[in-house]
């Protein structure tokens, strides 16, 4: 692919991205350098009233929040507006304005994009004990695992994070797993093999012999299909909070 | 060959006047026969038809009749192009005439051959394009939202714009996606988005000129008993509550009825603690004045994204030997409410999946919120998840056996905080979703108690609206790309048809010319089904 054929699929793709987000397409360019110079500028002649977060306070209101600002581009809103009001720098310059509201407008798409972080701040709340004895009691979780064998240094494997959520929502394909089916034709005697598609009216298996085969559903065929998953999602009803955070620390633990 | 071509001259002339023929609004008063004339069929949402030229004796002879794909083009991005070409809004179908829209698209198409007539393509100023819930028609005009918070109306005969107004404010991250109702003189639209901490609210317009008629916010004004839900007026007045579902009217009291969605900040709810009225309400309004009627909340404090805009349902039925004027809605948060509509009265409040995160209901019949449920910053494990127990698309009523269906889907996922700041704003929070599984559910309204229920092979919660008849129908669609027809009262199967995708909105069905068609859609392409002559 040429270079210009390249830059071309980035705007496209890039203005695709844009045209499925949120606010207008044509939104202000966030400059990284203007938002460290407007960080000065705020935190000079703002921060006072605005506060430390932009989020107002006793004496200025909230700048996420204000249309002012959000219909702003570089400047071009927020310039005017502060030498109306009262209490606002007069003597910005046109560079520090422009710097101002890439700051402010960084703070803005930050907030609007803020469910996408996938860490929570820490997840390694729970008792390693309480976790080991959730493990081998209640939770019967050894009956399938040992700490010795297949979750043998699991800690050193996986962030606190990912471990919660592998053990809650463990996937088949992620543990190296299979569902199987049975198939069992009116005629006929029992298939089984690895599970490929299923819905109500036909069922696909792949068989011991990598052969690929439908059987068209109904009265007289018997589907048996066996989820090695089935007790982890039944645990998910008996979980507590408190459980889940111990197993995470003692799962943690295995190092 | 002079005669062939007469007759495709009055074939063709017969096609252009179909075009043009108006909707007569006595026929949103009435049950969808010979059309489809609005997103929900007609006012009561119940999704409900009485045709029964296709009836569960003779469903299996259901043959194709004609699939129309839908072509955005490939122009630029924001240009009208370069959006998903899903069809999730029901389509109407109006003397012949079938509309259907995906953002910034609407297509008129000949409702008897799948033959486009003609296409409108908006150039797009930006905003969410996650889907379009429809249009609304009245007399010769079509109204659709576009994500960049407009109401445009268009001429029917020939898909020619008559006027645009903006509905919403694209700069604070307001988008379009409502299908508009008719009620008289009013075009109600409602606003969606839910990034930054915005109210919301419904409003109406005039049919002819588009000005703006009333418009009510989705929070208490200041001094209402209600603001006190609120620790703050600012909070209150940047909290959110989208109205981007379904609604419905009843003529005889002349009550408009919307859910509302959830409050904001949307996960971190610490710095708007109380009830947060009106987000996740049911609410009824004068639709005449856009004035406050009644208010049942759906989830009070809702840290989860749990919005309460789907279809609220009327019909009337018996409670305790009284003929009584009902509202019924399975909601997202897994809960299941019947009320009566006139005064918002509750009458059943019971989960229709089961979940994790209430202490019971309180003495208005409205789900009290366990705290250890709410998002924590190491996580709590709640059901449903944020894709909730049921989402937008539609149950059905069908009146013939009094039953209430609904696709649901139950869900596990942790929810966490984000935001550690002592004022979120925007999520400041997000579940991760685990595991799921979905299944049709046939509910009897008066107790809310589960008749039958079919569970979805396979793992996953499935996303399809339903269509019931009087032919003895339901009809589904499930995760692997069939439409389904039901028996309604006991959930046997009767006939399936596979498309090239699954289900991505609510069928419909019409009769035209003594036949009876069944559509949906399936991601870009409509499906028609009916019996036809040889």
């Amino acid at each position: 692919m040429g270079r210009r054929i390249q830059v071309l699929a980035l705007l496209v793709s890039t203005c695709a991205y844009l045209a499925g987000q949120a606010g207008p397409t044509e939104r202000q360019s966030i400059d990284n350098a203007a938002v460290n110079r407007g960080r000065t500028v705020y935190a000079q002649y703002c921060i006072n009233c605005h506060g430390s977060n932009v989020k107002g306070g006793d004496n200025g209101p909230d700048l996420i929040r204000s249309v002012v600002v959000l219909r702003d581009r570089l400047g071009n809103d927020i310039g005017p507006a502060m030498k109306k009001l009262d209490g606002h720098p007069k003597d910005l310059t046109s560079a520090q304005i422009v710097d101002l509201s890439h700051f402010l407008h960084q703070r803005i798409e930050a907030t609007s994009s803020n469910r996408n972080t996938n860490q929570p701040p820490n997840v390694l709340t729970g008792n390693v004990e309480a976790g080991k004895t959730y493990f081998n009691g209640a939770g019967k979780c050894s009956t399938c695992h040992s700490p010795t064998g297949d979750l043998a240094r699991i800690g050193t494997r996986y962030t606190p994070i990912n471990l919660q959520q592998r053990f809650l929502f463990p996937s088949v394909a992620r543990g190296g797993k299979t569902t199987e089916v049975t198939v069992t034709p009116a005629s006929g005697k029992a298939i089984t093999g690895t599970l490929v598609r299923i819905d109500d009216f036909d069922v696909s298996l792949r068989d011991a012999g990598g052969e690929f085969l439908t059987f068209r559903r109904g009265p007289n065929v018997k589907v048996e299909v066996r989820d090695p998953l089935a007790a982890h999602h039944e645990l998910l009803d008996q979980y507590t909070d408190a459980d889940m955070h111990n197993i995470v620390a003692y799962l943690e633990s295995l190092k | 060959m002079k005669l062939i071509g007469h007759i495709a001259a009055v074939i063709l002339l017969s096609a252009v006047m179909l075009a043009q023929a108006p909707l007569d609004p006595a026929k949103l008063l009435q049950l969808p026969t010979d059309m489809w004339p609005m997103a929900q069929g007609d006012y009561t949402g119940r999704h409900y038809s009485p045709l029964t030229k296709i009836n569960s004796t003779n469903v299996n002879s259901l043959t194709l009749s004609w699939v129309y794909r839908a072509n955005p083009g490939s122009g630029p991005a924001g240009g009208g192009g370069a959006t998903s070409a899903t069809i999730k809004g029901t389509p109407l179908q109006i003397n012949g005439v079938m509309y259907l829209t995906i953002p910034d698209h609407v297509w008129a198409v000949d409702a008897r051959t799948g033959r486009e007539m003609w296409h409108f393509s908006w150039r797009s100023k930006g905003g969410w394009h996650i889907g379009n819930r429809g249009a609304a028609v009245l007399g010769n005009t079509l109204y659709v939202e576009t994500p960049d918070c407009n109401l445009i109306a268009l001429n029917i005969k020939d898909g020619k714009e008559r006027w645009h107004k903006e509905i919403c404010d694209l700069e604070q991250f307001y988008y379009g996606s409502v299908a508009p109702t008719i009620v008289k003189n009013h075009v109600i639209v409602g606003v969606s988005g839910d990034d930054l901490d915005i109210p919301g609210y419904v409003e109406s317009h005039d049919p002819e000129t588009g000005e703006l008629q009333w418009r009510w916010y989705t929070h208490p004004n200041p001094d209402d008993p209600e603001a006190k839900t609120w620790p703050s007026v600012e909070a209150m007045l940047h909290g959110g509550g989208m109205t981007w579902g379904p609604s419905a009217y009843d003529p005889e009291l002349n009550l408009y009825y919307i859910g509302t969605g959830n409050p904001q900040p949307v996960i971190a709810g610490r710095a708007r603690q109380g009830d947060n009225l009106y987000t996740e309400s049911i609410v009824a309004l004068n639709p005449d004045t856009g004035k406050l009627v009644w208010y049942f909340q759906a989830s009070p404090h809702d840290t989860h994204d749990w919005d309460a805009i789907e279809a609220p349902i009327l019909f009337d039925g018996e409670i305790n030997g009284t003929r009584r004027k009902l509202l019924a809605q399975a909601s997202r948060n897994g809960w299941f409410f019947v009320l009566d509509r006139a005064t918002g009265k509750n009458i059943v409040s019971t989960e229709f999946v089961k979940t994790n995160w209430t202490k019971g209901v309180d003495a208005k019949g409205q789900p009290i919120p366990d705290p250890k449920k709410e998002p924590q910053f190491d996580g709590a494990l709640v059901s449903p998840n944020q894709g909730g127990a049921v989402n937008w698309p539609p149950p059905s009523f069908n009146p013939d056996t009094g039953l209430f269906y609904v696709n649901a889907t139950r869900a596990f996922s942790v929810y966490y905080l984000y935001d550690t700041d002592d004022k979120p704003e925007g999520w400041g929070g997000n579940d991760r979703s685990g595991w799921s599984e979905g299944m049709l559910e046939a509910l009897d309204y008066k107790t809310g108690k589960v008749k039958w229920v079919h569970k979805w092979a396979g793992n996953g919660g499935v996303r399809s609206g339903l269509l019931s008849t009087a032919g003895n129908l339901l009809f589904a669609g499930d995760n692997a790309a069939n439409l389904i027809a039901f028996n309604p009262k006991d959930g046997t199967i009767l006939w399936h048809a596979g498309m090239h995708a699954s289900m991505s909105n609510t069928p419909i069905t019409y009769e035209l010319d003594g036949v009876q068609y069944l559509v949906a859609a399936a991601g870009d392409s409509l499906y028609a089904f009916a019996m036809l002559a040889k």
